[in-house]
């Protein structure tokens, strides 16, 4: 699906002249993607200005990875804070500055908002930002870092913290129209060893249409040593479920291109499509209705037999939609979509769980309609809702065998489904985001990817969204 | 780490070198191809350190430009010098560490015991680089030129095809990456950007490359190892070209950055394009006695290796010296001269700092300490590649030659060699006096 803006928005001579013109068009900035293979530096010659202030509690960490991921540092605030920084700048030939270079213009702007104990200190977040916005890149990235205002003592610290939400959905809105996205993350004390591929992700092209958002990092999964950064789903087995089209095959290819051994479960009418793609992925086909009750057990077989008795990544992203107003809607429908959606969904996930290995992941898709609602989707949000509890109820009691859970849900993506939309409904769609476009099934691929991935030990029990900032739902 | 083992207990010993003069790319040398260039050089060393053919066993050559239809070259620059049609040859290409590489296999198949006698070396024209056609010429006109059922309409059908644009501008020669698309100069100045090396300590480098190759051409430390060459137009090449003695850092520092907009890689302190060619003669050393040759240094030790094209690409030396120093058993205070190729002054400036980050070694090398600060005034005593010249696979085998004579000339023990090269990779090699 074309959005013709984005590419009109592509042409500078277009987007100069209308702006000439004065044509009430704000016209989205199209988005930096990336969807090559992982390697060592996701970040790689981009510039990164940092601030500590004197109390804050994150350089040490930052210091060992910022620098290793590629990023071309210089330090603001408490300059004493560089030197965390100079010795892994020396070990990867990335010296980190404490003075700017003329003309340069920030991709990445990181203020380290720990330590921040009342709100006059939030002065220090502004007098930061102010002036780099302007010259922020297209495309680039400000991420603002906290302790979780809940872990703090002071009511005024806990303000402080709070204020940071309000702050970075705003900032996400104002630098939307460049295609640049804020976002908070919030670390537990003591997990500060878990932020590295967290920040990674945020920093990197891979979290394009993630904007506004919070990511809460924890130390309830230990993080893995020697984390590979090529090929990290090397020798894993991977389960998707509505894996033949859209927004499956999207986050299969992105699975296997990292090395992953993708088992593609769908119904046996998308045989086809479902063969094709397994061929490409070097894949394992499975054509399995996954509300057939005999489906746990089949499942369990193939994986008893056909991978030594295990698997290590679990996909929950078969689903339906079948959209009528709850006033007009039949029983079957209800039924339909409450038995894919969450009833089939918990009973296999069930059966899995003894077969998941240690350090497995699962990542459920859910949707922004099951945050914020939609008209006609009762039953729809509600299914997505419920799967976000589940998520969190079920979370804790994995973080033992090291294993995450976690669930994202996309906002407008550009799927056969949104294609079918009315023009002006799609538009609507499309528009009321930060980013001013729709995501891509990428999109949602690669922060599946980024959540399966070995290093995202940080995150279990959280729901990110990949919306684009959408102006519907929390 | 896998340390060598030699199991026959023969040892390959060097028993000298010698090369072409070395040229700026499009000089004398341009009617003189990469074969033409070997011949010159092979034909001097086997002038020097005469024996009957019959003692040759093969020969490992190699190049980095490699003329498309006689790849294999150290076997043409056999048969053209007349030698037996029975000797064997291999080409081989490993960008700058090329001949470094030819002449390390060469020293391991004479300890394997399956030869006594090999000549290895290598060379580059790169003024005879071949300018290729864009393949969507190639690709739209073969399948009608080469099927014997074309008839004429199909001729006008690909003439109606043909795009004068894209299909008949050739493609231009560079020294390109393919993987990342940058231009060596490009990767060159990131990392001197990144390392924190001035343009002052650059130009100083490479000003300190020119008086000593310099000082060497005068007082004829060269004329050993160097063998005249004649040119099709008649005149006799006898010495390298692009040494400037009388060069200074004032001078070099009015030089316009080459590579990016305010950089500090210049002509003068990067390696020019050069053409040339070098070869080395490499014995079993009891076949070396018997014939009456006097041996002057052997390997004790080497490390071939690669980095990530993308990040750091010339940074392998600071890998290589250390692990081939280590497979030798020794420290950087054993070594007596290090010889490092000069690629860029900002990257040899670069491996410099490296080999001497504690940080670094951690990271790259699992070890605790790191392999030695080293004053960029100790290494390449005479002079190195942005003085000398690069023919990209000359350059292992000119090294390897002033090294193994500076031992014995200086009577002292040991040398460490390094270099860099495209695509990431890189060598280091450890040589003692025999």
């Amino acid at each position: 699906m074309n959005d013709f803006l984005v590419e009109l928005g592509a042409n500078p001579a277009a987007r100069q002249a209308i702006k000439k013109i004065g044509l009430p068009l704000s016209l989205p900035q199209k988005l930096k993607r990336s969807q090559s293979p992982w390697d060592e530096h996701p970040i790689a010659d981009l510039p990164v200005f940092v601030h500590h202030s004197k109390e804050s509690q994150l350089a040490p960490y930052l210091g060992r990875f910022l620098g290793k991921l590629g990023a071309d540092i210089t330090i603001f605030g408490d300059r004493q804070k560089a030197a965390p920084y100079q010795d892994s700048g020396e070990a990867y030939g990335r010296p980190t500055r404490t003075e700017l270079l003329e003309d340069s213009k920030p991709y990445g702007l990181i203020f380290d908002a720990t330590g921040i104990e009342e709100p006059s200190a939030l002065k220090s977040v502004y007098e930061f930002l102010q002036p780099w916005l302007r010259p922020l890149r297209n495309c680039g990235r400000v991420v603002l870092l906290s302790r979780p205002p809940e872990s703090l003592s002071s009511p005024a610290a806990v303000a402080a913290a709070r204020a940071l939400d309000g702050l970075v959905r705003s900032l996400a809105r104002e630098i939307g129209g460049k295609g640049a996205t804020a976002s908070r993350v919030v670390v537990d004390k003591g997990a500060e060893a878990n932020l590295e591929a967290v920040v990674g992700f945020v920093m990197s092209e891979r979290s394009a249409y993630v904007s506004a958002q919070t990511l809460h990092v924890t130390g309830k999964v230990a993080p893995l040593e020697n984390v590979p950064y090529r090929k990290p789903l090397a020798e894993k087995v991977a389960l998707v479920t509505g894996g033949a089209r859209g927004i499956g095959a999207a986050i299969a290819k992105s699975l296997a291109r990292e090395g992953a051994h993708v088992v593609l479960m769908d119904r046996l009418q998308e045989e086809t499509a479902v063969g094709k793609l397994a061929h490409e992925l070097g894949g394992t086909m499975l054509l399995l209705d996954l509300t057939d009750p005999e489906a746990p057990k089949r499942l369990c077989e193939l994986f008893d037999r056909k991978f030594k008795g295990g698997l290590d990544i679990i996909i929950h992203n078969a689903g339906i939609t079948r959209d009528k107003k709850l006033a007009n809607m039949k029983p079957e429908l209800w039924d339909q979509v409450l038995d894919v959606n969450l009833i089939s969904l918990m009973r296999v996930n069930e059966a899995l769980l003894p077969q998941l290995r240690e350090e497995g992941r699962i990542v459920c898709v859910s949707s922004v309609a099951g945050i914020s609602g939609n008209m006609g989707q009762t039953q729809y949000a509600a299914t997505k809702a419920g799967l976000i509890g589940y998520v969190q109820a079920l979370a804790p009691s994995l973080a033992d065998r090291r294993i995450t859970m976690n669930a994202v849900a996309p906002g407008f993506i550009e799927t056969k489904m949104t294609a079918a939309m009315p023009v002006a409904t799609r538009e609507v769609g499309r528009r009321l985001s930060n980013l001013v476009q729709g995501g891509l099934p990428e999109d949602v691929a690669e922060a599946v990817m980024f959540l399966a991935s070995p290093g995202a030990t940080g995150m279990t029990g959280e729901v990110l969204r990949i919306c684009g900032g959408s102006y519907l739902g929390a | 780490m896998k340390t060598k083992s030699n199991t026959t207990g023969r040892r390959a010993v060097i028993i000298g070198g010698m090369r072409t003069p070395f040229l700026k790319g499009f000089g004398d040398f341009t009617q003189v191809s990469a074969i033409g260039l070997g011949v010159a050089a092979v034909r001097g060393l086997l002038a020097k350190f005469p024996m009957s053919d019959k003692d040759i066993d093969g020969m490992i050559w190699s190049g980095v430009v490699l003329p498309s239809g006689s790849v294999n070259v150290g076997r043409e620059i056999l048969l053209d010098l007349g030698l037996p049609p029975t000797i064997e040859a291999t080409t081989i290409t490993r960008a700058c560490t090329s001949s470094l590489k030819a002449i390390t296999m060469a020293a391991a198949s004479i300890e394997r015991g399956e030869a006594d006698v090999i000549v290895a070396g290598g060379g580059d024209s790169v003024s005879n680089a071949e300018v290729k056609m864009p393949a969507s010429l190639i690709h739209k006109v073969a399948p009608v030129f080469m099927n014997a059922k074309s008839k004429p309409m199909d001729y006008l059908k690909l003439a109606m095809k043909l795009d004068l644009r894209k299909d008949f501008i050739p493609q231009r020669p560079e020294v390109k990456e393919r993987s990342t698309g940058e231009l060596m100069g490009q990767s060159a100045e990131k990392m001197g950007a990144r390392n924190m090396i001035s343009r002052q300590a650059q130009d100083a480098f490479a000003c300190q490359s020119h008086h000593r190759a310099a000082a060497a051409v005068s007082c004829g430390r060269f004329s050993e190892e160097v063998v005249p060459v004649d040119t099709s137009k008649g005149k006799r090449v006898f010495a390298d070209g692009l040494i400037r003695g009388d060069t200074s850092v004032e001078k070099l520092a009015k030089l316009r950055p080459a590579f990016a907009k305010g950089g500090t890689l210049t002509a003068g302190n990067s390696s020019p394009l050069t053409d040339g060619a070098a070869a080395c003669l490499i014995m079993s050393e009891d076949k070396a006695r018997a014939l009456g040759f006097e041996p002057l240094a052997a390997f004790r030790g080497w490390s071939f290796d690669a980095v990530d094209p993308a990040d750091q690409m010339l940074q392998g030396p600071a890998i290589s010296m250390p692990r081939a120093a280590a497979r030798a058993g020794m420290v950087l205070t054993d070594f007596d001269f290090i010889d490092l190729h000069e690629a860029f002054a900002a990257q040899v400036l670069s491996v410099l700092k490296m080999l001497g980050s504690d940080s670094y070694a951690r990271v790259h090398l699992d070890r605790d300490k790191a392999f030695g600060e080293i004053d960029p005034q100790r290494i390449n005593v005479h002079g190195g590649s942005i003085a000398i010249g690069h023919p990209f696979a000359a350059t292992g085998a000119r090294m390897v030659t002033t090294m193994a004579r500076e031992l014995k000339l200086s009577g002292k023990a040991t040398a460490l060699l390094g270099i860099c090269g495209a695509g990431g990779v890189s060598a280091g090699a450890v040589l003692e006096a025999v």
